[in-house]
C-alpha cells in the first residue's frame, strides 16, 4: 500500500526534469539566477602533531552578503574534517554524501578510514561530474600513516601538500603561508599562521569575511572545532534605539488562532 | 495578438474572446470561436498557438469526460483548474511544451462561480476578473475601474463591451468580433458576440439620439 | 529579467523572544502587469511551522504540492509531527536533487518545534543551499531592501508586539522601493499558544 502510495517519490540522484523547459526560459530572454557561492579563503596545514583548517565564514549572493555566519568547515570522520569553497550548495551536499559512505565505510570495516579514502571519493564524484558541481575542497585529517592535507579541485584533480588555500581570498592566504611556513610548528604558533592567514583573505578578498574558523586535529586523535575562534568583525553597536511604538504599522485585520496544548504520551507501537 | 477577458460576477462568470484566426500577417477567419465547453458548468477561454490551444482544449475536455464516467461525478470547476495547470507544467517539462494561455471559468453548485486564470508557464491564479494578450493591457484598466462585487450579467455584458470598444479603439491589430459566453447555475450560455458593426451602431444611435451631427 | 523575477513578490521571516514571524506580500503579476493583488506566497505547512515560496509562481505551485506530498506520507510513516529542522532538510535535498534543473523558487520557513518550541527560521538559494541565521532571512525581488532595513530594525529577544512592528515595517519600506513587490501584506506571529495573523495596509501603487 505504501510502495502506491510513493509512487512519486524519484529514484535517488539528480533530477533533470525542468532542464528543457529552463534552457527555453533561457534561451528565451531570461536571466538564469544567481545561487549562492562561499566566495571563500579555505586553508589547511600540518604541523608537528596534526593539521589545522581554517575557514572565513561569509556566503555571497552575487554581490550581496547572504549568511554572515555561515559554517565552511565541514565534518566527514571522527579524524577528518573538510573546508568548502565554490557553490555553496554543491560543497555542503558532496561532503555530507562523502561523509555518510565513510560512515557505512566504517561500519562495514569496523577500523578508522584512511584520510585518502575519502580524497579518492571525493575526486571521483567530482571528476565523474567533469567540474560541474563546482566544489573546491581541502580535506585535512589524521590516520594511520600520519596528518596528511589534500586539495581537491572542482574537476577532481587532487594535491598532497604540507600547506594549501583554497578559494577567491586563496591568494592572500597563500602568500602568508609561503612567507612564514616552517615544518614542524608547535600548535599555537600554526594555529597563529592559519588564523593570520584567514584574516589575509578576510581583509583583502571581498568574496571573503566576517569571522575566522579553525578545526585542530591532533595525531592523538583529539579534535578541536574552535567555531568562530576569532570574531574579526563586529557589527558596530548603537547607542540609542530603534523602537516603534505599538500600534505604529496600520493594520485592516487581525485574526487570532488559539493553540491547546495538550499533551499526551501514546505508546509506541509494538509489533 | 489575440484576447481573452474574464469577470467573476456573484452568482456567474463570463467569459469573452476574440473571433480571429490568423496564420503569420494573415487574417485567415473571423469567426472562430475560442471558448470551448469542456463540462457542464466549465468552459474554458484559450488563445496562443493555434494548433496547441485546440488539441490542449479537447485533452482537458475528454479526460474531464472520462473521470466523469470513471467516478459518476463530475470534477468541479477549482479542481479542473488544478488539473489543467498540472497537465500544462508537466507538458512544459517534456519535448512539446503546449503554448496556450486561458481562463477557465465554471460554476460551482457548492462554492459558486470560479475564474481561474492559467498561462503557458503553468502560473495560476483564481481571480475576480482578468485579461490576457494585447487586449489585456487595454482592458486591465476598465475592469479594475468598473468591477464590483455585486455585479449583474447586463452589467458585466456591459464593461465587456467598453473593453472591446477600447481594444478596436487602439490596439493596431484589427479584432472585430468578440464571442461572449456565460455560466451560472443553469449551465453554459452564449450570449450575443460583441461585433465592431454592432457597436459602432450604437456609437451612431447615441449621437444621433443627442443630436450630434455624426460624418 | 530573472526569472525569479518574472512574477514579483517577497517574503521575509524573524526571530523573536519565544516567538518567529513570516510576513509576505500579496502581487501577483506577469512581468510589469498586476494580475492579482491577493496572493499569499506563505502557506501554514503545520500547526507552528509557515513556508514562504518566492519566484516563478508555477513553480511555487508545483513545489508546494510535492512537499505537501512529501511530508504527509513522513507523518504516516513515521507517526509523528515534522520539526522544521527536519522539514528544511527535506526541502533543501528536494531542491539539490535538481541541481542541474532547477525550480525558479527561493523558499523561506518559519516555525516552532512542536515540541521544545524552540524558534526556528531558515532560506534557501534555488538549489537548496540552507541559511540557519538567529537574526532574520528574506527572499525576493527587494531582498536587497530587506537585508538593509531588517539589518537596521532587528535586534535580539523582541517580544511579539514588537517583532510585529519591526518586520511590518521592515517590508513595507522595503517594498516601497521594489515596482513588483507590496499591493498589501500579510503577517503570521508564531507563539507557543497561538498564531496571530494580520493584514497590513500599504501602498497600491
Amino acid at each position: 500500500m505504501q510502495a502506491e502510495l510513493a509512487r512519486e517519490l524519484p529514484p535517488a540522484g539528480f533530477n533533470f526534469e525542468n532542464c528543457k523547459r529552463n534552457e527555453a526560459l533561457i534561451n528565451g530572454g531570461f536571466l538564469a539566477p544567481k545561487t549562492v557561492k562561499t566566495g571563500t579563503t579555505i586553508a589547511g596545514i600540518i604541523f608537528k602533531d596534526g593539521v589545522i583548517l581554517g575557514a572565513d565564514t561569509r556566503a555571497t549572493e552575487g554581490p550581496i552578503v547572504s549568511d554572515k555566519n555561515c559554517s565552511k568547515i565541514h565534518y566527514l570522520a571522527p579524524n577528518m574534517y573538510c573546508c568548502g569553497a565554490g557553490t555553496a550548495a554543491d560543497t555542503e551536499m558532496t561532503t555530507d554524501l562523502v561523509s555518510s559512505q565513510l560512515a557505512l565505510h566504517r561500519l562495514n570495516t569496523g577500523r578508522e578510514v584512511p584520510v585518502v579514502c575519502a580524497t579518492t571519493l571525493l575526486k571521483q564524484k567530482l571528476f565523474r561530474y567533469q567540474g560541474n558541481i563546482s566544489a573546491a575542497l581541502v580535506l585535512g585529517g589524521v590516520d594511520l600513516t600520519g596528518p596528511t592535507i589534500y586539495s581537491i579541485a572542482p574537476h577532481g584533480s587532487v594535491d598532497k601538500l604540507p600547506y594549501t588555500s583554497m578559494g577567491s581570498g586563496s591568494l592572500a592566504a597563500m602568500s602568508v603561508f609561503e612567507s612564514r611556513y616552517k615544518p614542524d610548528m608547535t600548535e599555537e604558533e600554526a594555529k597563529k599562521l592559519v588564523r593570520d592567514a584567514i584574516a589575509g583573505g578576510v581583509f583583502n578578498d571581498l568574496g571573503s569575511g566576517s569571522n575566522i574558523d579553525l578545526c585542530v586535529i591532533r595525531k592523538n586523535k583529539t579534535v578541536d572545532y574552535l567555531r568562530n575562534y576569532e570574531i574579526a568583525n563586529r557589527k558596530g553597536e548603537r547607542t540609542l534605539d530603534y523602537s516603534f511604538l505599538k500600534g505604529t504599522t496600520i493594520v485592516t485585520g487581525t485574526k487570532t488562532f488559539n493553540l491547546d496544548i495538550t499533551e499526551t504520551v501514546i505508546p509506541m507501537e509494538v509489533a | 495578438m489575440e484576447t481573452v477577458i474574464g469577470i467573476r460576477g456573484p452568482d456567474f462568470v463570463m467569459l469573452a474572446a476574440d473571433c480571429v484566426q490568423a496564420s503569420s500577417i494573415v487574417v485567415m477567419k473571423s469567426d472562430h470561436n475560442k471558448i470551448h465547453k469542456i463540462a457542464d458548468k466549465i468552459a474554458m477561454a484559450t488563445i496562443g498557438d493555434a494548433g496547441d490551444s485546440n488539441q490542449f482544449t479537447e485533452f482537458i475536455s475528454k479526460n474531464l469526460a472520462l473521470y466523469k464516467m470513471r467516478n459518476g461525478y463530475e470534477l468541479s470547476p477549482k479542481a479542473a483548474a488544478h488539473f489543467t495547470r498540472r497537465n500544462l507544467a508537466d507538458y512544459l517539462r517534456s519535448r512539446t511544451p503546449y503554448q496556450v494561455n486561458m481562463f477557465l471559468g465554471g460554476f460551482d453548485d457548492k462554492e459558486g462561480p470560479e475564474l481561474h486564470f492559467i498561462d503557458y508557464l503553468a502560473n495560476a491564479k483564481s481571480l475576480p476578473f482578468g485579461a490576457q494578450g494585447y487586449g489585456g493591457y487595454f482592458s486591465a484598466s476598465i475592469l479594475d475601474r468598473y468591477y464590483h462585487d455585486k455585479l449583474t450579467e447586463a452589467e458585466s455584458y456591459e464593461i465587456l463591451k467598453k473593453c472591446v470598444a477600447e481594444i478596436q479603439k487602439r490596439l493596431i491589430v484589427n479584432l472585430k468580433n468578440f464571442n461572449v459566453v456565460v455560466i451560472d447555475k443553469n449551465g453554459i450560455k452564449n450570449l450575443e458576440p460583441i461585433t465592431s458593426v454592432k457597436l459602432d451602431a450604437a456609437i451612431a444611435a447615441a449621437q444621433g439620439a443627442q443630436g450630434v451631427r455624426a460624418h | 529579467m530573472s526569472i525569479l523575477a518574472y512574477n514579483g513578490g517577497c517574503v521575509v521571516a524573524m526571530r523573536g523572544k519565544d516567538c518567529v514571524a513570516i510576513a509576505t506580500d500579496h502581487r501577483f503579476g506577469v512581468q510589469a502587469q498586476t494580475i492579482d493583488t491577493d496572493f499569499e506566497k506563505v502557506h501554514q505547512v503545520a500547526p507552528k511551522m509557515f513556508l514562504g515560496l518566492v519566484g516563478l509562481q508555477t513553480d511555487i505551485l508545483t513545489v508546494r504540492e510535492r512537499l505537501a506530498f512529501r511530508k504527509k506520507l513522513y507523518e504516516i510513516r513515521e507517526n509523528r509531527e515534522m520539526t522544521p529542522k527536519v522539514f528544511s532538510s527535506m526541502l533543501s535535498n528536494f531542491l539539490y536533487e535538481r541541481r542541474f534543473g532547477p525550480y525558479f523558487i527561493e523558499p523561506v520557513i518559519a516555525g516552532l518545534d512542536p515540541k521544545t518550541s524552540e524558534p526556528f527560521i531558515c532560506n534557501m538559494d534555488l538549489i537548496g543551499c540552507p541559511n540557519v541565521p538567529d537574526d532574520f532571512v528574506v527572499a525576493g525581488t527587494c531582498g536587497e531592501q530587506l537585508y538593509g532595513m531588517c539589518e537596521t530594525l532587528w535586534k535580539p529577544d523582541l517580544e511579539p508586539d514588537q517583532l510585529f512592528e519591526v518586520i511590518s515595517q521592515s517590508m513595507i519600506n522595503a517594498f516601497d522601493r521594489d515596482a513588483i513587490s507590496g499591493w498589501g501584506a500579510s503577517v503570521y506571529i508564531i507563539e507557543k499558544d497561538k498564531i496571530t495573523v494580520k493584514k497590513l495596509k500599504t501602498r497600491m501603487d
